[in-house]
């Protein structure tokens, strides 16, 4: 238990010690902040104009699932493949650590670092909130924020441990960054664009909407609903990832 | 302590290693000789339990390398080859970090780390990061990491590959003290090496053993071999060398201003004398003579086949 801390410890700082986790954050910040200054703009103007909900325009924009795309990767990739590449992944799995306790200190590590990315954002509730400092009470109904919050962690997790497997299944960073991105696309780019004439009830939407994240935030989660579809989606394609990532760290034994 | 058995390991349909067998004693130092992709590395990966054999079995210190694959990790000290490391780290953080996931913690972290840096020459670049280092600090802190957990098994592959002279000779004679609490399995392809810090060598070419005993029998075996070199003067008929009682080869070699004469006999001693007198009884002028061993490399050139 101790050990994997120690493994966990060394791999979420290893992102303050390389600029990408740097970049990552500061382009991650920039979106996020100027889709809050607009949601800030739509809540005051003068009009029949304003949000349904208050997360409603920062997970639902074009530009922040285009942004989005990209952060798994970059936080992925580096995690197996740039240790096979250096060849430090042989001293790390000669060390009397299990693979699974490798995999999830990992995995961990990543999804730290994710969550961490997320924590800025709380400073723009109390606004979207409409908090009242002395009841500390908030002046509009909270629970679309918290779902969104929600949705957002199992989406993150499932992303992440999407990029881990195929990080570990490849021996360069760029080559696990590219495969990880185009997989992303697969469930983000109906979200970013789909026939403008669609019908939203036909097979094809159906089986978009099945494993299409924007669109689950969209219906669901910036509107305050759990849809248990979406959320076995995530924790069972997360757990089948991680799972994948020890069987294919124990290949080298076999293969 | 380690106990090899019949290891076998294919890459694919090549076989790396074939039937590898070998022990190695507690508290001895054993060379791993071979030439380069002889499979060295192989064996010592299936050792640290990076790889897994396809057939055949090794145990270390009474623990099956493949079913209690944790448990041997804790009791060896593993230097890869080529020493990879992390190299955004520092070295004290680098060994913080190995030291936590090898599960020391604490005081007797601090304790081991003090230790090792010490016992490796690096304490006084603890600061450094490690992309910033020469090869030979590397090499130092791999040793270190290595060394962690006082673990009675060292497997160092090539510990001294690719530093200089004077780093080479200290960090032999930093084998040969360590050589006294662990046992250790190092390999390199540098032949006085193991004759300078081993007590024993294991020679293996095309993933099959070749040669497996103490130093002390090598040196006895290439005794056998030893030849007497006389260099005289001025030619002179070989076959009067013929009549020496016990001689059991005889190559003349002509020199530009002399002879050479190359004798083998399986009694050494008794040779010279008998080489002098035949000198002086035919009045030949004996310029040089020398005795000629076999040395680690003759063998090792000649198990290898290689030139």
């Amino acid at each position: 238990m101790r050990a994997s801390m120690s493994l966990l410890r060394r791999e979420f700082s290893a992102y303050f010690l390389s600029p990408i986790g740097y970049v990552v954050f500061a382009v991650f910040l920039a979106v996020t902040g100027h889709l809050f200054s607009l949601s800030l703009g739509l809540l005051t103007a003068r009009g029949p104009k304003g949000l349904s909900y208050p997360m409603q325009l920062m997970v639902n924009d074009v530009s922040f699932w285009l942004v989005y795309l990209f952060i798994p990767p970059l936080l992925t990739m580096r995690l197996f493949a740039e240790e096979r590449s250096t060849g430090t992944l042989e001293i790390l799995l000669t060390a009397p650590l299990r693979d699974g306790q490798i995999v999830l200190s990992k995995f961990l590590a990543c999804y730290g670092f994710y969550v961490l990315l997320w924590l800025p954002t709380l400073l723009y509730l109390p606004v979207l909130l409409d908090w009242e400092w002395w009841t500390m009470q908030s002046g509009i109904d909270p629970w679309p924020v918290v779902t969104t919050y929600f949705g957002l962690a199992l989406a993150g997790a499932m992303f992440l441990a999407l990029g881990m497997l195929v990080s570990s299944l490849v021996k360069t960073q760029m080559v696990a960054a590219l495969v990880t991105l185009f997989i992303g696309l697969l469930f983000i780019l109906a979200g970013l664009w789909r026939p403008a004439d669609m019908d939203t009830s036909g097979l094809a939407y159906q089986v978009l909407y099945f494993f299409t994240v924007p669109l689950h935030f969209e219906r669901n989660f910036s509107r305050g609903l759990i849809d248990t579809r979406n959320v076995v989606l995530y924790v069972s394609l997360t757990l089948f990832c991680l799972f994948l990532t020890v069987r294919s760290l124990e290949s080298r034994r076999w293969r | 302590m380690i106990h090899v058995l019949n290891l076998t390991k294919y890459y694919g349909d090549y076989p790396a290693i074939q039937f590898v067998s070998f022990d190695v004693p507690a508290g001895q130092i054993v060379g791993f000789l071979g030439p380069n992709g002889a499979g060295k590395s192989t064996t010592m990966r299936i050792l640290t339990g990076y790889l897994t054999a396809t057939s055949g079995k090794a145990t270390i210190a009474g623990l099956d390398v493949f079913w209690d694959s944790v448990e041997v990790r804790r009791r060896i000290g593993y230097m890869a080859e080529n020493s990879p490391l992390y190299l955004e780290m520092r070295i004290s953080e680098y060994l913080h970090y190995r030291a936590g996931i090898k599960g020391l913690y604490g005081a007797e972290r601090k304790k081991r780390i003090g230790y090792v840096l010490d016992r490796c020459w690096i304490t006084d670049v603890r600061r450094q990061i490690i992309g910033t280092l020469s090869k030979g600090y590397r090499q130092r802190v791999a040793l270190a990491d290595a060394l962690l957990t006082s673990p009675p098994v060292l497997i160092l592959d090539e510990p001294t590959a690719g530093l200089d002279p004077a780093q080479i000779r200290s960090t032999r004679g930093l084998i040969r003290e360590l050589g006294q609490e662990h046992t250790i399995l190092l390999s390199t392809h540098i032949l006085s090496e193991v004759e300078m810090t081993c007590d024993s060598v294991i020679i293996i070419n095309r993933g099959k053993v070749a040669i497996s005993s103490s130093l002390a029998d090598l040196a006895r075996k290439a005794g056998e071999r030893a030849r007497l070199v006389a260099i005289f003067d001025h030619a002179v008929e070989s076959d009067a060398f013929l009549n020496l009682p016990g001689l059991t080869e005889v190559v003349p070699q002509a020199l530009p201003d002399g002879a050479l004469v190359r004798l083998s006999s399986p009694d050494m001693v008794d040779l010279a004398p008998k080489v002098c007198a035949l000198a002086a009884q035919k009045g030949w002028r004996i310029r040089e003579l020398r005795s000629e061993r076999a040395t680690l490399e003759d063998l090792f050139v000649q198990i290898t086949g290689e030139v």
